[in-house]
């Protein structure tokens, strides 16, 4: 067991009890002892948390750890260090792996991996077998051997007779399904979003109906079924709208929403950089303030990077060629706030809410106690500087790559710390840590 | 702390690529710039047809065509005009080469420069190429065709062989004239040239085609766009007829060959022909003096009839004529 760990006057925030005060936070064998004014152990770690908030570990449901098949990209491993640099303490990886991740065989490797890694790691199982949208994988096997949530990330079940089968068997399961809503005849040669620059740079379209369609499918088919029904990274205006109308009928549909999607425009593909390819493609500015505008309302709940990690030569090829996807572990906490916090869409509780609370509840991590700081619960703590500001650089990136186009952009606060278990990953805290005198 | 704050889609001013010193594209060039290029290979046209001898520019120096894509017209006449520049020229095609093996574009380009070139002509088949080879190596990088997004010195071929046959070699001044461009407008990194540097010109210029070839989209690069051929035929000055690039239609690509000749045979090229096709009755409700254009490669019979390509609006062959001078100008500044 490590040793415990004294969080001494931190502002500490969890959404999930309302507390929002300057406290301390005991934490010994894994497990959260008090949270008070003056807890008190032998021989703790101490930290001197004074003008730094404490958070329940931050949980991303939606990265890419490459592993099995790309490890020069990220392995489960540096995607953990790239988690940990981000205030991440648990990650929800996807399955578009080789081979995929749709064997309970494949689940038990991920599960070996995890086991060093510096978060807590948890498997999306794929829903059809490949990922290929033609036969359902051992959905109930999956959930059995850990799976929290099914998709095919990466594409969409395109058939209807496929999903409408998925939904009910991952109904059974108590697992929400998470759906990248992409429809595949409407995006051949796609390689940025349909709009003026994709015209004048001669690259295919990707419209926003394509998204659309798939999310009106899906509620239509779920109806009667009433799976939980999960949009992957939402980017379009028309999509938001979609989720809100099926929320406000009480639907069980939830959406999350990508950093680059609340900041940037495909504005950012000119000169053809291939950092800004991502799919779902940079939109418009109505876009962007539709996605910020759902998160003001509710309509969007959860907060999710699409952390996709490629290595520079990947990336360095014309645009269509380059592969989609950008990294965000690192800078998602620095980026939410540029765009929801400093804009005044969301308080910091909120924004910490998305981050944890609904995460947690999407992938039934609530059951573990994770996504929220009581005593007896899992001793997992994001520590954030909120009066830092930084400049994004390759050296802040802690996985094995560094395709971001967020390079160069000033930004404030700063994850400094996790801890994981009670396992304290220092990061940023200097001397700000004391550890106990030996002996 | 400041939020990027894009503007609205309305607003967007797309910037042109970067100038330096070679030649990416001709979205956003001043007319001054086109119409210097154009003056420069009026020079080098006279020398030619006057059979005087060639100015040795790049003598000693050494230009390589990097051609990642086929080409026929553009590879030879480049080579030609650095040839007559005094330049040698070396060659490299997609096949037969390292690229062929799987090296990236910027290693071969970076590779062919270490040799000691002073300019590239590049060919490839993403949209970007030449700017992604530009920003690697130090010399000046021409692009000769990127994808579906521009081919600068085809629509300076095309804009000096109309400005030759309407008599505005003095001038380059296309106001008051109206260029229908037919066919597959979207995929055609030609169509993408000739409407910015035509525009710029003062020329109206038309895209026409069905839906999915000359979608509404295209106004965004400053043309109008029509889905009916004959309405426009009798006004324009002149009408530049396209090949179909199936190659580059990710649906057919993805559907196979196949079904894209199933397609062709089951209608679909009847209709398209019907439509759109330089038929000789279409060339003969042209007003007179109005040019028919075509940037090639033609599939006779497809986009255009034999004797209409032959017959005496057409400006094909005076286009391919023009190519190496046009080269000649634009090494000549550029190198």
């Amino acid at each position: 067991m490590p040793p415990p760990i004294l969080i001494k006057n931190a502002r500490v925030i969890d959404p999930a009890s309302g507390i929002d005060r300057v406290a301390d936070v005991a934490l010994r064998d894994g497990r959260v002892a008090d949270i008070g004014e003056s807890p008190s152990f032998d021989d703790p770690i101490i930290v001197d948390a004074e003008g730094l908030i404490a958070c329940p570990g931050l949980i991303d449901p939606h990265v890419h750890l490459r592993e099995p098949g790309q490890e020069h990209k990220e392995t489960v491993l540096s995607g953990s260090m790239a988690a940990a640099a981000g205030g991440f303490t648990t990650v929800c990886c996807m399955p578009n792996t080789s081979p995929t991740l749709d064997s309970p065989e494949v689940l038990s490797f991920l599960a070996e991996r995890a086991q060093d890694a510096r978060c807590r790691v948890f498997p999306v199982a794929a829903a059809t077998v490949g990922r290929e949208g033609q036969l359902p994988s051992e959905i109930a096997l999956l959930a059995r051997a850990g799976a929290v949530a099914f998709s095919d990330d990466g594409d969409a079940i395109a058939s209807a007779g496929v999903m409408r089968q998925v939904l009910g068997l991952v109904r059974d399961t108590g697992r929400a399904f998470m759906q990248h809503c992409q429809e595949p005849t409407l995006t051949h040669g796609a390689a940025m979003n349909a709009g003026e620059i994709a015209t004048t740079l001669g690259l295919g379209g990707w419209p926003a109906i394509a998204e659309e369609l798939i999310i009106e499918r899906d509620i239509r088919l779920n109806t009667g079924i009433g799976c939980r029904y999960h949009v992957q990274h939402i980017s379009a205006a028309g999509s938001v709208d979609l989720v809100r109308k099926a929320r406000g009928r009480g639907l069980p549909v939830t959406a999350e929403a990508s950093p680059h999607h609340l900041l940037l425009t495909d504005e950012a593909c000119l000169g053809f950089d291939t950092m800004a390819k991502v799919n779902p493609p940079l939109r418009s500015m109505a876009d962007v303030e539709a996605v910020r505008a759902g998160v003001a309302d509710g309509t969007i709940t959860v907060l999710a990077t699409d952390h996709a990690p490629h290595a520079a030569h990947e990336k360095d090829a014309d645009f269509a060629s380059a592969p989609f996807g950008m990294i965000g572990l690192e800078t998602a906490v620095a980026l939410y706030h540029q765009a929801l916090v400093e804009t005044g869409i969301l308080d910091w509780p909120r924004l910490i809410s998305m981050m944890t609370v609904a995460p947690a509840a999407l992938c039934n991590l609530d059951r573990m106690g994770l996504g929220k700081l009581v005593v007896g619960g899992p001793a997992d703590v994001t520590l954030i500087d909120p009066k830092s500001s930084w400049t994004i650089s390759t050296d802040d990136f802690a996985g094995k790559s560094a395709n971001s186009p967020f390079i160069g952009r000033e930004v404030g606060v700063r994850p400094v710390a996790t801890i994981v278990g009670g396992e304290l990953h220092a990061g940023r805290l200097g001397e700000r840590v004391k550890e106990p005198a030996p002996g | 702390m400041t939020t990027a704050a894009p503007q609205t889609a309305s607003e967007v001013k797309i910037p042109p690529p970067p100038s330096g010193r070679g030649l990416l594209g001709l979205r956003g060039m001043p007319a001054s710039d086109l119409r210097s290029i154009l003056s420069l290979t009026r020079h080098y046209s006279d020398i030619a047809n006057e059979r005087q001898a060639d100015e040795p520019l790049l003598k000693g120096l050494a230009v390589a065509n990097l051609f990642f894509e086929d080409s026929t017209r553009t590879r030879l006449s480049f080579t030609l005009a650095a040839q007559r520049l005094g330049a040698h020229v070396i060659d490299l095609a997609g096949q037969g080469s390292s690229f062929s093996k799987g090296e990236s574009l910027t290693d071969t380009a970076l590779t062919v420069e270490a040799m000691g070139v002073h300019a590239m002509i590049v060919r490839a088949k993403g949209s970007g190429s030449a700017e992604l080879i530009a920003r690697v190596v130090k010399c000046p990088v021409i692009n000769a065709g990127d994808g579906t997004h521009e081919h600068p010195t085809q629509a300076l071929i095309d804009i000096y062989t109309l400005c030759e046959a309407t008599g505005s070699l003095d001038s380059f001044d296309l106001s008051g004239m109206t260029v229908a461009i037919v066919g597959d407008c979207a995929s055609s990194r030609v169509a993408r040239s000739n409407i910015a540097a035509m525009s710029s010109l003062g020329a109206r210029v038309v895209c026409v085609g069905p839906p999915g070839m000359a979608p509404a989209s295209l106004r965004a690069l400053g043309c109008e766009v029509l889905h009916d051929l004959d309405s426009i035929a009798p006004e324009a000055d002149a009408i530049m007829m396209l090949r179909i690039q199936w190659e580059r239609h990710s649906e057919a690509v993805a559907a196979g060959a196949d079904a894209i000749r199933k397609r062709a045979k089951l209608g679909s090229l009847r209709q398209y022909r019907e439509l759109y096709a330089m038929t000789r009755e279409r060339a003969e409700s042209m007003k007179p003096g109005a040019w028919v254009m075509h940037p090639g490669p033609m599939n006779r019979g497809v986009e255009i009839d034999q004797e209409v390509a032959d017959g005496p609006r057409s400006l094909i062959l005076k286009q391919v004529a023009a190519g190496v001078a046009v080269r000649m100008a634009v090494l000549a500044r550029t190198v």
